[in-house]
């Protein structure tokens, strides 16, 4: 009897002595991890929007900290995903660290054919759902939630053209629109008129260079024809085909 | 004059008892309530995490007071039994079942914190019960040491 007592009695004690020590270690590990978050970026790759969040963790703690995996859900105001990127850190081991970023990658064309055409012409706001899950010392699954509302900035925002009945043959169509966005611009914006029969009287390329944030503010003049002339009636459709690296979109305005 | 004689006999007993409960409360005030303060910031634990830290300092002094009150008498036993389950019972609390969820409102949003220490705390609770088999083991060589001591006598 004595014996078993004493036997369970060291270990009771060792077990004590190992979990008070696995708390206090685990606890200073987590007070020394460094976490560092860079500046987010937006640029554009293959034609996607890209918004980088890089991130550093310095692991100065004595546990290993694994299966390091961020997950953002970008949602649209209505709560349907659009997009859905994750990064994944096998290991960062104690005394080690890892600088990475977690990308979140929009391609504005599908999500242009998932009717959110909107988007390019009216500002707007994403929900960000992002899920931070890693398991501290092989033992402990941690998970870290928050969401975010991100202001979306219309790259044609405030689209507007004109209408101005035509002088000596030629047509002064004022178009404007701001750039909203965080990406420049670069393309060609195709402009055809049509009359109130949906007949094609005239169109004009021209190229686009609008900085991010920056305004188009410029007439586009149309030398027309005797035959487009004719053609010419006082109300129609304009059709405005903006085509970048991005997207490609179109848009029908009526005038008169 | 027996009476007198019982009433020394008893003081002599429990002081010893009393020197080592007083002792031995002060060590783990000091080692389960200040060391941490030292190691750790104040204010370090979130949220209602104080109060509940503030009141394992109070049940590990209390038990370790009053079961070194009574040790030798098979109160000291009961009261570690004691001790085992109310502290299985603390951790289970404290730990909200294995998962510690905690909301933390910041500026522009909020972020949700989900740690699982169901492992942790399986292993908390298995060291308590194996204290209290431990002590059913001490309260059992305890009775059959006083139950020979009686037949002896006898």
């Amino acid at each position: 009897m004595k014996q078993a007592i004493r036997a369970l009695a060291i270990a009771t004690l060792i077990l004590w002595i190992l979990l008070i020590a696995f708390a206090i270690t685990a606890v200073y590990s987590v007070m020394n991890l460094g976490i560092d978050f860079g500046e987010s970026q937006f640029f554009s790759s293959n034609g996607d929007v890209v918004l980088s969040l890089p991130f550093f963790i310095n692991n100065r703690g004595y546990y290993d900290i694994s299966e390091l995996n961020v997950t953002t859900h970008v949602k649209d105001y209505n709560g349907t995903l659009l997009v859905l990127s994750e990064t994944f850190v096998p290991l960062i081991a104690s005394g080690s660290n890892v600088e990475t970023a977690h990308n979140i990658s929009i391609a504005l064309p599908d999500i242009l054919s998932m009717g959110y055409a909107e988007f390019l012409f009216n500002d707007s706001s994403f929900e960000l759902d992002a899920f931070v899950a890693l398991n501290f010392a092989h033992a402990i699954p941690v998970q870290i939630s928050m969401n975010l509302t991100i202001p979306w900035g219309a790259p044609l925002s405030n689209l507007s053209i004109e209408y101005v009945p035509p002088e000596n043959n030629t047509l002064v169509i004022p178009i404007s629109f701001e750039n909203h966005s965080f990406f420049d611009i670069v393309g060609t914006m195709q402009l055809e008129v049509y009359n109130d029969m949906n007949e094609l009287v005239t169109s004009e390329q021209r190229s686009l260079n609008v900085f991010s944030y920056g305004e188009y503010d410029e007439p586009v003049e149309i030398y027309l024809s005797i035959g487009d002339l004719s053609k010419l009636t006082g109300s129609g459709n304009f059709r405005l085909v903006f085509d970048v690296p991005m997207f490609t979109v179109e848009r029908w305005i009526p005038y008169g | 004059m027996v009476n007198e004689s019982s009433k020394k006999s008893f003081i002599k007993k429990m002081v010893p008892n009393v020197i080592k409960a007083a002792v031995w409360g002060i060590i783990t005030y000091v080692l389960v309530g200040y060391l941490p303060t030292l190691l750790f910031p104040i204010g370090f634990l979130p949220f209602g995490y104080n109060q509940l830290f503030d009141l394992f300092v109070g049940i590990a002094v209390f038990f370790a007071v009053i079961t070194n009150l009574f040790s030798g008498t098979i109160f000291g036993y009961a009261f570690n039994i004691a001790r085992a389950l109310i502290m299985i019972i603390y951790f289970i609390v404290a730990f909200n079942g294995g998962i510690i969820s905690l909301t933390m409102p910041m500026q522009e949003f909020t972020v949700s914190l989900v740690v699982d220490v169901k492992a942790f705390l399986l292993i908390l609770v298995l060291v308590n019960l194996l204290g209290i088999g431990k002590s059913l083991l001490q309260v059992t060589g305890f009775l059959a040491k006083k139950v020979e001591a009686e037949q002896l006598n006898q």
